[in-house]
């Protein structure tokens, strides 16, 4: 670290040494979510009243236990979770299990809804033009859903990235755990790293909660879907 | 003589306790245009639904050029593709253009290329005057319209047959002659089609045949002139009348030689 | 003849011989979660009123408000308020000015004229921190539910004679604080979970007493797994009384 830093040499600090991992964190999170969350979203609403108990059931435990509990739990609680990792990675796997097995449990209900709300009826259109099942889902309820719940998702993806801070309590070096070791290194300078790494946040938050809140609700309000 | 294209016997469905249909039977030969009418509730929807098995029968055999459609290993998914189907509230797929609505059952259900498809999506809008929204999403167009796509979208599979279900009575009253005179065109080009609706100035254009059904059942059948004049029954009378005071004509929106026929 | 527990049995009952820790970890975080969720809904409902019904300005700091708040990490926030005291003492001995020892804390005076501090820095900046948080979250939903109310309603009070503000009261915030209730339960129950801040900054909340018991017995996988669970309920609980209270109170028909 330089002596006596300014401001934008914080800045670029923090990005260029936590952003990387930050960033890995969250799209795992959201990835690996999604697909939990798809398949969980399926189960119930396609699936039998057991299968769709089994969803049910994980939403509930994973909405209901904090992040940084599941974060412990999987990285110290059960080792040789993650043995057939490389070991330096498996605190970091331990993470993004965490992340996405909560971001899953609330992609699920993102998706359930916007599956849902698409009218019945284009399905119906669907199957008399002689689509199978699979594919009037693939074709004509899966891309309006998809679309639908990009508002939800933006907010999804607000959540984990800013719940990647958790991760700094394991040794993750993320952004606020950059932030601490520039702290640390300035001890006189306590406050302003720290509303460096805000607004960091608000670059990466801010623009894409407005973009996909209003303009893509706006769109969607256009083709008639959602409004 | 030659078999019927289409054979409905002795379907019955219920949903749970109510019994919706009770019996219910008609033949539909080709180039046939059957009429079918009666009181909200009584079954017609849910007869169309039964006809292509969207929602099967429980009891009865529906036959199409000679299959069963209730064999368990008729390829329903085949015979749909050859069963056009229009609904009262379009159904359109909201987040494709007209085009793509119509190309793609083309495209997924018949594999056509994506070109080809296109193409046959364009011929099929121009048969109803839609070529020139082509590129419009269905929340810019007005209900008459996003029919005609709902039409097209039918039309570009070449179905031996088309289920219409009320296809006019979620429009605008202004909005209804243009629908219905894409279908007089299309019915007298020889297509075979089982429509739902209470035109009865589009029944006395084209029907061959009217099929007044109440509470599951089928109460008469006859050809338009006969409900026009005769109607047997007192139920159907009496439908006939409340049809005339809430509904009106719509003849005006047929072409001047329908028009004869229809105020005979 | 002795009989021999099962493993994880015996590990649960030496994890839950720190019963006094964990009761203590679980008020501490239930005190975090009731003062931030009722300091949130009010300052989140003047804010929610002030971004819908304010002048320019004043809806345009409350709109700030939430986006800042929302636009961060809780962390990050806390790590702030933390040491925004000592930053300001900092700053001030800098400018030569006095060097105030501050720190968030309440502190009385005792009848033998000693000080006692209540609430220490490290508690009270989770209280304040979690509830200005919390704020942000309430007022954005306050408000979705006060738009949903629609204003013709006002229109219909004001034509009754109601002042605007009489109005809001008695005809619009009735309505839209019942409609709030299903979105607004997704923020209480999201509250418990990340009291878990609290930490990060020393307080001994639940998550810390466990942190505690793993230091001292190992049995990671056991504690976790109990204070998860623990977590778990207190959520599921929650969630059921609003459940049953939003039931209670819905507006017929609607
Ligand atoms: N999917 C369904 N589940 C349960 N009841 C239904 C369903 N579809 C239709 N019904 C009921 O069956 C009866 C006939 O409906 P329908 O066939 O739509 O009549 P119509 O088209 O003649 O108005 C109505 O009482 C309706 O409520
Ligand atoms: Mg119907």
């Amino acid at each position: 670290m330089l002596q006596a830093p300014d401001l934008p040499s914080i800045f670029f600090y923090i990005i260029f040494h936590g952003l990387p991992i930050t960033l890995i964190l969250t799209a795992h999170g959201l990835i690996w979510g999604f697909l939990i969350g798809l398949l969980l979203a399926l189960m119930r609403v396609y699936g039998t009243r057991e299968i769709e108990w089994v969803a049910i059931a994980y939403e509930k435990v994973f909405r209901g236990i904090p992040l940084l509990v599941l974060i412990f739990l999987f990285a110290f609680g059960v080792p040789g979770l993650f043995w057939f990792i490389d070991p330096l990675y498996r605190t970091l796997a331990a993470v993004i299990l965490s992340l996405a097995l909560r971001s899953g449990a609330y992609q699920s209900q993102i998706l359930r809804g916007a599956i849902l709300s698409v009218n019945p009826g284009q399905q119906l259109a669907a199957r008399a033009l002689g689509m199978s099942r699979l594919q009037a889902f693939r074709y004509v309820v899966m891309p309006q859903a998809l679309r639908m719940a990009l508002p939800s998702w933006s907010n999804e993806y607000a959540v984990v990235i800013k719940d990647t801070t958790f991760a700094s309590a394991v040794g993750i070096i993320e952004m606020l755990r950059v932030t601490f070791r520039v702290v640390a290194n300035n001890p006189e300078m306590l406050f302003p790293p720290l509303v460096i790494l805000a607004i960091i946040y608000l670059i990466f938050t801010y623009p894409i909660t407005r973009f996909f809140g209003e303009r893509q609700t706006q769109k969607l309000k256009d083709l008639g879907l959602g409004g | 003589m030659e078999k019927p294209l289409l054979q409905v016997k002795n379907i019955w469905k219920a949903y749970d306790e109510l019994q919706v249909l009770k019996g219910v039977s008609f033949d539909v030969e080709e180039g046939e245009v059957k009429v079918i009418f009666g009181p909200s509730g009584s079954g017609k929807s849910t007869l169309l639904r039964c006809i292509n098995m969207l929602t099967p029968p429980d009891k009865g055999t529906v036959i199409l050029q000679g299959t069963n459609l209730m064999d368990s290993d008729t390829n329903l998914n085949m015979i749909r593709s050859k069963i056009g189907m229009v609904f009262q509230h379009f159904n359109l797929f909201l987040h494709l253009k007209a085009i793509d609505n119509v190309s793609l059952g083309p495209r997924r259900v018949l594999g056509l290329s994506k070109d080809e498809a296109t193409e046959r999506a364009l011929d099929a809008l121009i048969q109803v005057k839609m070529e020139k929204w082509a590129d419009h999403y269905p929340a810019q167009l007005s209900g008459g319209q996003q029919q005609r796509v709902g039409i097209a979208r039918a039309l570009v599979m070449n179905p031996v047959l088309i289920l219409f279900d009320e296809p006019t009575s979620a429009l605008d009253p202004e909005l209804i002659g243009e629908v219905l005179q894409v279908m007089l065109d299309i019915a007298k080009s020889g297509t075979t089609m089982v429509v739902v609706t209470h035109e009865m100035g589009f029944a006395r254009a084209v029907a061959t045949e009217m099929i007044f059904i109440d509470e599951g059942v089928i109460v008469e059948k006859g050809t338009p002139r006969h409900f026009a004049i005769s109607p047997e029954t007192e139920r159907a009378k009496q439908f006939l009348h409340r049809l005339e005071v809430l509904y009106g004509h719509h003849e005006e929106l047929l072409e001047p030689e329908d028009k004869e026929e229809g105020n005979s | 003849m002795i009989q021999v527990l099962p493993r994880w049995l015996e590990d649960l009952l030496t994890v839950l011989s720190y019963s006094d820790e964990l009761i203590a970890g679980l008020s501490t975080t239930l005190s975090l979660y009731f003062t931030a969720l009722i300091m949130g809904f009010f300052l989140g409902l003047g804010f929610a009123i002030g971004r819908q019904y304010g002048g320019i300005i004043t809806s345009r700091i409350s709109t700030a408000y939430i986006e800042l708040i929302r636009g961060t990490p809780l962390l990050v926030q806390l790590f702030l308020f933390y040491f925004f005291p000592y930053s300001l003492s900092a700053t001030l001995e800098l400018l030569g000015l006095l060097p105030l020892p501050l720190d968030w804390s309440i502190q009385i005076i005792g009848p033998g004229g000693q000080v006692i501090t209540i609430l220490n820095h490290r508690i009270l900046t989770c209280y304040l921190m979690l509830g200005l948080n919390s704020t942000a979250y309430q007022a954005e939903y306050l408000r979705g539910a006060i738009a949903s109310v629609s204003a013709e309603q006002l229109l219909a009070a004001q034509s009754l004679g109601l002042s605007r503000a009489g109005g809001i009261r008695s005809i619009v915030l009735p309505q839209s604080l019942r409609r709030v209730i299903p979105s607004w339960s997704n923020e209480a129950a999201y509250l418990p979970k990340y009291t878990v801040v609290a930490y990060f900054i020393g307080v001994e909340d639940l998550f810390a007493a466990a942190h505690f018991i793993v230091a001292r017995t190992f049995l990671t996988l056991t504690t976790y797994l109990l204070v998860a669970l623990i977590y778990l309920v207190l959520v599921t609980v929650i969630s059921r009384i609003l459940d049953y209270v939003h039931d209670r109170t819905k507006i017929p028909g609607l």
